[in-house]
């Protein structure tokens, strides 16, 4: 009887680490657990014999970009140069909180930041970023968003930032490894503490383990009570030794099989789906996030002028469809749905049902700054 | 006499680079932690100016971390002069010089790749698929390595080995053979030899890369956090979500100031201990 | 059939290094109580052959013996014999006591502290270093480390003292001091020394026996004198002291004078009677060396040679000059007949 070996052969391994090294992993947090903060690359540099299009003539310098890894098209960046001669210098951070904390620092020169929902009132409140002068960016259409993602981009009827992409956190589960079958946040703590103890990750991130353990004891998303605060630390404290890792980079676990359920963002689960069919993503029946990336201009920003001219270009719908088929994050625009081919949008893990969304919450602008949910946070991961 | 002055001149000028390197690079960042230490964190995250002592008052909410920095950071060190000193041994005393620069390279040639790649190789090799795949198919199951401090640790002895090794193969290659030879010629069995003259000549190297690793060791959060998976949590890891999660700037600062404390006071103590010990600090330098 | 008398001895021994042979064959026996020297330029095998008898190295083929016992083999640790090292090899991370009682300490049992800060100090006494116990090493000067590392070895009452060049890294007149010193010691102690050296005077100032080696073999083993008045060959003639040589009766063979037994005198008339060779000489050079004066002069017949005259002549005839025509005569005792190996 011949049978697949368990460990893994020479050159699954060799597969696996090109996989990592192009760069298949977390969105958020890669090079946050890397520490390395920022990464620069200068795109396009002088390219000489393209004239800038007459639309966006008398462009200069260099367009400061700060956003995600692995989250813009590459083609798209280079045409943007070729068309206005701006060549774009792209930053890319671990996690808001880290933008936040540069930006915080000071003199940055950045020009265009891509925040998520919860923090836009605080960049806003710190006067770090810019209410949005629709004008001059006219390929943006407000009336052809889904409504649900133009509210936390508005403030006081002000837009400061406009959507990019959406998605949701939840969970994923190996089916070839486990028989049980979680369908909501509740289950996925009674899991991790029972039948899959030293198989579950949750992620190295306050918003969204904290967050997704309160749904599961029926409290808000976004709590600071300090009583349900309480209660969350003890759940938490309880299920971290049956955690098998507390990391927001847990698809190499999942790949190779240490873990067979995860905490989970859309996009590692489409990537995941995408190689191996048996990782199933759910999202919580008791709740769960949803969130929403957006462009902004940075306060004060060196490059303003080109700044504008790249968000009119980027949202531009047949431009934007081709960013959505690079990075695979659902799109917030009807225009740029009409152009994404079927095998995106019949993705129910890029577009889950309408009636499994309406549970879920945004996160909320105080988890950001609340030190009781860091300090939570922090004695978690050293317990 | 316009002979004298000049000497110190270009004395200064040489020393110029490095003290301007040490002032600006060093004490300067060194004093805006201390100041910030005493600060207060802005309601949004950061510093505002205060004179508080309450950052310093709550480094006990740390405590986990510093335990297991302060533990594993010493085990490790030792493990990897464990590890290095036999390697070290066999390319200054056993390996013919031909063979030496070729293998010195091969003990360099981790470095030559990313440290991240490195660590994920790490995450599957001490992974369920790796060696505790392995023993299973030799009946002995659930072994579990990753994750644990045991994965922090070959974590360690591995990515520091290129570190240790050098400085301890110089000091054995600088080792007079002669010694040895003596030592078997007033008697000394061959483990004697080593114990009494080998070892402690090679202290000094010994001690020089364990400051090494141990420094890096204290300070690190990528080995803990790729091969500890978030369960093993090092000072650094808190330092890392201090200033780039939650924020806290103060606290970061005073957790930093203590961990910079104890690293100093460590090191002093052991370079005493070690140098007067061993009574090599002469030899050292000669 | 071992002589009882000798405490270290080779038989056949060669040693070979690839291709290179540096000990080949040779027989020897230091004999218990002598100080015997091993003369040779660098690469003859005199280091090599200490080494065989320290256990450093191993024969390739042949036995050594030592004090009667086939140690062929055995390693240094297990070997009766210590070694002073040409550097001397003091461990630097130890104390003068502490190097001193490094044999002592290695003994099973092990003596006690009291007899071993005994036996040190009798040591350090023994070299005149009393005191010095706890200085280090590199504390001290040439001179004294080198006697610490004789007190280090001659604590274990070795069966031998191996001895590799140990001067040569002293200055002159020091040598000369502990040359002395080396001697009065091996007298005082009655323990066999056995000293390397690649210095012709030292090894017929100090030892009682010297063994020449060359290339790998044993050429001539006798005292200082034999060998000085009767080398076996050319090259025992040419390295024990100075000569001259001359054509031999056939090309195998060659006349060697030693220049101390050649006369000299104003004119051929002026020599002393007896002389089975009178030269007119003309003087070519001329060096003074105190008790001596070397003069270089040549004849038409022999060519140039070399002449020792004694100050006592000197005062006779006075200093012959550079250019002078003078007189040269030896008797037929000084003439010797050598194979010209």
């Amino acid at each position: 009887m011949t049978k697949t070996p368990d460990y893994f052969p020479a050159r699954n391994f060799i597969d696996e680490l090109r996989r990592y090294q192009k760069g298949s992993v977390t969105r958020r947090h890669f090079l946050g657990v890397t520490g390395l903060g920022l990464a620069t690359a200068v795109l396009g540099g002088a390219v000489p014999g393209l004239r800038p299009r007459k639309a966006y003539a008398g462009l200069t310098g260099t367009l400061n970009v700060t956003t995600w890894p692995n989250y813009f098209s590459q083609e798209n960046y280079d045409n943007f140069t070729k068309q206005t001669g701006v060549p774009i210098n792209i930053n890319v951070f671990g996690s808001n909180e880290e933008m936040l904390a540069k930006l915080q620092a000071g003199s940055t020169g950045w020009d265009v930041l891509v925040p998520t929902n919860y923090t836009i009132s605080t960049y806003k409140s710190l006067d770090l970023i810019e209410p949005l002068d629709l004008k001059l960016f006219p390929n943006y259409d407000p009336a052809q968003q889904d409504p649900r993602f133009l509210g936390p981009g508005t403030i006081d009827g002000v837009t400061y930032a406009v959507p990019k992409d959406w998605g949701t956190t939840g969970f994923i589960v190996n089916t070839k490894s486990t028989t049980e079958n979680p369908a909501s946040w509740k289950d996925f703590f009674a899991l991790a503490q029972g039948p899959l103890s030293g198989k579950a990750t949750v992620h190295d991130y306050q918003l969204t383990t904290i967050g997704s353990a309160a749904k599961s004891l029926g409290y808000s998303f976004n709590t600071v009570d300090p009583k349900e605060l309480a209660e969350i630390e003890k759940l938490l404290v309880a299920t971290k030794p049956h955690l098998f890792a507390v990391t927001s980079d847990y698809q190499p676990a999942m790949r190779n099989g240490d873990a067979a359920m995860a905490m989970c963002w859309t996009n590692d689960a489409a990537q995941l789906n995408r190689d191996l069919p048996e990782m199933s993503y759910r999202l919580g029946k008791d709740g769960g996030e949803i969130w929403v990336d957006h462009y902004a201009v940075i306060k004060g920003a060196p490059n303003r002028d080109a700044a504008y001219a790249f968000l009119d270009f980027i949202l531009t719908p047949s431009i934007n469809a081709k960013e959505i088929e690079a990075h695979g994050t659902p799109t917030t625009d009807a225009r740029v749905l009409k152009l994404l081919p079927e095998s995106i949008l019949k993705n129910p893990i890029l577009y889950p049902a309408a009636g499994q969304l309406s549970v879920l919450e945004y996160g909320a602008a105080e988890t950001l700054t609340n030190p009781d949910r860091a300090e939570l946070m922090a004695r978690f991961k050293s317990a | 006499m316009t002979t004298t002055p000049r000497p110190k001149l270009v004395t200064a000028l040489l020393l110029a680079p490095a003290g301007l390197f040490f002032v600006f690079l060093l004490l300067a960042p060194l004093a805006v932690v201390l100041l910030f230490s005493f600060g207060e964190r802005a309601p949004a995250g950061g510093y505002v100016p205060a004179f508080t002592l309450q950052n310093y008052m709550d480094l006990p909410a740390r405590g986990k971390a510093f335990f297991n920095t302060l533990t594993l950071a010493p085990f490790g060190t030792l493990l990897t002069a464990l590890f290095a000193f036999p390697m070290a041994y066999f390319l200054a005393v056993k390996t013919s010089p031909g063979w030496r620069v070729a293998l010195l390279i091969l003990v360099m040639a981790p470095f030559w790749t990313s440290q991240l790649l490195r660590y994920y190789a790490w995450m599957m090799i001490l992974g369920n698929k790796g060696i505790p795949g392995w023993l299973a198919t030799l009946g002995i199951a659930d072994v579990r390595i990753i994750n644990t401090p045991w994965a922090v640790l070959i974590g360690a002895v591995y990515g520091f080995l290129p570190l240790m090794v050098p400085p301890i193969y110089v000091s054995l290659e600088k080792l007079d053979k002669r010694l040895l030879e003596a030592s078997a010629d007033l008697g000394a069995t061959p483990i004697r030899t080593f114990l009494q003259v080998t070892l402690p000549l090679a202290l000094p190297g010994v001690a020089t890369g364990s400051m090494l690793v141990f420094i890096l060791l204290m300070g690190d959060y990528i080995l803990p956090q790729f091969l500890g998976g978030g369960k093993v949590f090092f000072i650094g890891n808190a330092l890392v979500d201090l200033f780039l999660q939650s924020r806290n700037w103060p606290f970061g600062a005073a957790v930093s100031v203590a961990l910079v404390a104890i690293m100093f006071v460590t090191i002093y103590v052991y370079m005493r201990f070690v140098l007067s010990k061993s009574g090599t600090r002469r030899a050292a330098l000669v | 059939m071992s002589d009882t008398s000798s405490v270290i001895e080779f038989r056949k021994v060669t040693k070979r290094f690839g291709d290179v042979v540096a000990v080949a064959g040779n027989d020897l026996a230091v004999r218990a109580g002598e100080f015997m020297s091993i003369l040779g330029p660098s690469g003859c095998g005199k280091t090599t052959s200490l080494r065989m008898m320290a256990g450093f190295e191993q024969p390739s083929s042949g036995e050594v013996f030592i004090r009667g016992e086939n140690v062929t083999g055995v390693p240094a640790y297990r070997r009766p014999v210590n070694m002073v090292f040409q550097h001397y090899a003091l461990f630097p991370h130890l104390s003068v006591a502490d190097n001193v009682s490094y044999g002592l300490r290695q003994r099973n049992p092990k003596p006690s502290k009291a007899e071993i800060d005994r036996a040190v100090d009798g040591a350090l006494a023994m070299v005149r270093l009393e005191g010095y116990g706890k200085r280090r090493s590199y504390e001290l000067s040439g001179g004294q480390q080198q006697r610490v590392a004789l007190a280090r070895a001659l604590i274990n009452r070795p069966a031998v003292l191996l001895l590799d060049e140990p001067l040569a890294a002293l200055d002159r007149k020091l040598r000369r001091d502990m040359q002395i010193e080396l001697q009065n010691l091996q007298r005082d102690v009655g323990i066999t020394f056995l000293l390397v050296t690649h210095d012709q005077e030292e090894a017929l100032s100090m030892s009682g026996r010297v063994c020449v080696m060359r290339e790998g073999r044993i050429v001539q083993t006798g005292s200082p004198r034999e060998l000085y008045d009767q080398p076996v060959n050319r090259y025992v003639a040419d390295f024990v002291g100075k000569t001259n040589f001359f054509a031999g009766p056939s090309p195998a063979e060659v006349l060697s004078i030693r220049p101390e037994q050649i006369e000299i005198a104003t004119s051929l008339s002026a020599l002393p009677e007896g002389l089975m060779a009178r030269l007119p000489v003309r003087v070519l050079n001329r060096i003074f060396l105190g008790e001596h004066t070397e003069y270089v002069v040549v004849s038409e017949k022999l060519g140039e040679f070399m002449v020792m005259a004694p100050r006592k002549s000197e005062r006779d005839a006075g200093v012959y000059d550079i250019g002078d025509m003078i007189a040269a005569g030896w008797r037929a005792e000084a003439e010797r007949i050598l194979p010209n190996t």
